[in-house]
């Protein structure tokens, strides 16, 4: 897809006053920062450096100085400040401070405020957007932040969601986040020797480890590859299920059903949760997959023998 | 082609930014570089220009020259408009702002978050610390609907849109704001054929978006609170079920419940519910180890749910 001219003299006008605070920066650091390739800064560069003002001497030109892969601005002419935000990019952050709001302490959440006030004193109009703060903070989240931050391992004790038992593990936190209402930790659990992830509310203590036992190195390939092709029938009723597990969905086709396949997972999580939904969910493949169900459902009848 | 477009366009920008005075038309197209052609074609490729560079926010002032000039136009841009100015930021309130915008991952936002941040950081504040922040959002995408819904919203234009709930119906709506709550999108509006304020999932949106073409349409309430309108799951009444639950499992149920007998293959447990099908799925993810004992109507639920699975 070619870029139309109106894009990259956009890309163009803010590129010059970045440049300009941020002398002897990289091409490749500029490239991630304007979330473009290098070779597209490369030829915005080449463009950049043949503008200038009415006379288009050396001197009326925007002068800057490309070398080894870094550039400097000497001379932007009239480029001398960023541009105006628009509309979207001060609502985008607007709302990404509401955000950060709904997941912090009470002092953060005084710091934004002021902050937007400003924001919005810079450029006064209608947000059509709300962020509506819900989750229930876990006073955790502080004490895990500084251990990633500090490579720190972490002894825990844990009520796991896929096994039913509390277990107690040592993992490296590597990532928090947030998803449908809950916090959830991702980290390299030395326990099970694997990447897991872990949902805050179901820790039972946690304490920083001086253990030195972790041996861990990322390989995205250690995350749990289970199964592929698992294939459900998910009818409209069920639609809750899409929407809490968007993160495991591969491909999904709407009509009278949702035909949904999801990438390689825990099948026994799998099973579990199916059962909670009855007949709105139907297993199409793998064939143990819904064995495994149907097995279930039978234990769960006979807990329940009177009743027909 | 597009090339010199670009650097026409930036050429031009730069010259009406330089200017103190208003430039004539006919002095833009002799000295500015890039206009070639006829007379003709130059104008109307100025008149694209200026049209493309308003189209990306930037003011283009208009203003009579002087006595001798009266009947040519002359513009610039005046640098008051065009700069980016946020008095009295902070290092640390840029640094915060960095870290805010990092929540849009991958989302149709993210540009526009990020392209803010880089205009932040060229006003040549020093971003004084980097939070410790290591907390992510993950959410659902938002979609394209976003923008058309906020232009709606902004413009004050109903629109209608096809909406999949129990039945698929079109939605006539006033839409007054765009909600990100519990990790999803939701619209808010006054419903027209109802008359009343309702929210919608924009994941459940069908399709696109209609925006009437008419502007102005409505006025979203002084005391429009959108708090007032979200489900209240909150205030939903908490029951209290009786459950089995066999020995040496349920570890989550057990924290959550009160014993209240101990049994030899079960303990049995009261817990405290509030939504029916989430605690029914809940018992149902624990298989034969918990078994449900009261209440009776719950219990008949769950039947349901597992025969479906058998039959």
């Amino acid at each position: 897809m070619t870029e139309s001219a109106l894009d990259r003299t956009a890309r163009a006008l803010d590129l010059v006053p970045y440049l300009l605070e941020h002398q002897g920066i990289s091409v490749a650091e500029l490239a991630q920062v304007f979330g473009v390739s290098e070779k597209q800064i490369n030829s915005d560069l080449i463009l950049i450096h043949m503008c200038g003002l009415p006379g288009y001497t050396p001197l009326e030109l925007i002068e800057m100085y490309y070398e080894d892969g870094y550039v400097t601005v000497s001379d932007p002419q009239s480029l001398n400040k960023p541009r105006k935000m628009n509309r979207t990019e001060i609502t985008s952050l607007l709302v990404s401070l509401d955000l950060l709001k709904s997941t912090r302490s009470d002092r953060i959440a005084e710091e934004v405020e002021t902050l937007k006030t400003k924001l919005r004193k810079s450029l006064s109009f209608e947000n059509p957007y709300v962020v509506v703060a819900n989750s229930k903070n876990s006073d955790l989240v502080e004490q895990i932040e500084l251990a990633i931050t500090k490579a720190n391992a972490l002894e825990i004790v844990y009520l796991s969601g896929s096994k039913d038992q509390s277990t107690e593990r040592l993992i490296l936190p590597l990532e928090l986040y947030q998803q449908n209402n809950f916090t959830y930790l991702k980290a390299w659990c030395q326990t099970s020797e694997g990447e897991r992830t872990f949902r805050l509310d179901r820790f039972v203590s946690l304490k920083i480890s001086d253990a030195n036992r972790i041996s861990y190195t990322r390989n995205e390939k250690l995350i749990a590859p289970q199964l592929a092709n698992i294939e459900l029938i998910v009818s409209k009723q069920a639609r809750n299920f899409i929407e809490e597990n968007r993160g495991i969905i591969a491909n999904l086709v709407e009509g009278e059903a949702i035909q949904v396949t999801l990438h390689p997972i825990d099948l026994d999580w799998l099973a579990r949760t199916i059962l909670g939904y009855g007949s709105s969910i139907r297993v199409v493949g793998p064939k143990q997959l819904a064995e495994d169900i149907t097995t279930r459902a039978k234990a769960i009848r006979q807990l329940y023998p009177i009743s027909k | 082609m597009s090339d010199r477009k670009t650097e026409r366009l930036i050429n031009l920008t730069l010259a009406l930014l330089a200017t103190k005075r208003y430039l004539k038309k006919s002095e833009i197209l002799t000295n500015v570089q890039g206009y070639e052609g006829s007379q003709d074609a130059k104008e109307r490729m100025f008149e694209r220009d200026k049209d493309d560079l308003r189209s990306l926010g930037i003011e283009i002032e208009v203003g009579d020259l002087d006595v001798f000039f009266e009947d040519e136009p002359g513009y610039r841009i005046p640098q008051k408009s065009y700069e980016l100015n946020v008095p009295d930021l902070t290092g640390r309130e840029l640094a915060l702002l960095s870290v805010a915008s990092n929540f849009w991952n991958d989302s149709i936002l993210a540009p526009n978050a990020q392209s803010g941040i880089r205009k932040l950081q060229s006003l040549g504040i020093p971003a004084s610390l980097d939070f410790e922040f290591r907390m992510k959002y993950r959410f659902e995408n938002p979609s394209e609907l976003l923008e058309l819904i906020s232009k709606a919203i902004l413009q004050k234009s109903r629109i209608s849109f096809a909406y999949d709930s129990a039945s698929l119906k079109t939605r006539h709506l006033e839409p007054y704001r765009i909600v990100f709550w519990n990790s999803y999108w939701y619209l808010i509006g006054m419903d027209i054929d109802r008359k009343a304020i309702r929210l919608f999932k924009l994941s459940r949106f069908q399709g696109s978006v209609e925006i009437s073409k008419k502007k102005n349409e409505f006025n979203i309430p002084t005391d429009f609170d959108v708090s007032q309108h979200l489900p209240k799951e909150d205030v939903e009444i908490i029951r209290t079920a009786v459950v089995e639950i066999r020995k040496d499992s349920g570890a989550l149920f057990r924290r959550r419940g009160k014993q209240i007998a101990e049994g030899v293959e079960f303990d049995t447990y009261e817990i405290d519910y509030e939504n029916e099908r989430a605690f029914l799925r809940e018992i149902l993810w624990h298989g034969e180890n918990i078994r449900l004992v009261e209440p009776q109507a719950l219990k008949e639920q769950l039947l349901i749910l597992i025969d479906g699975i058998l039959t």
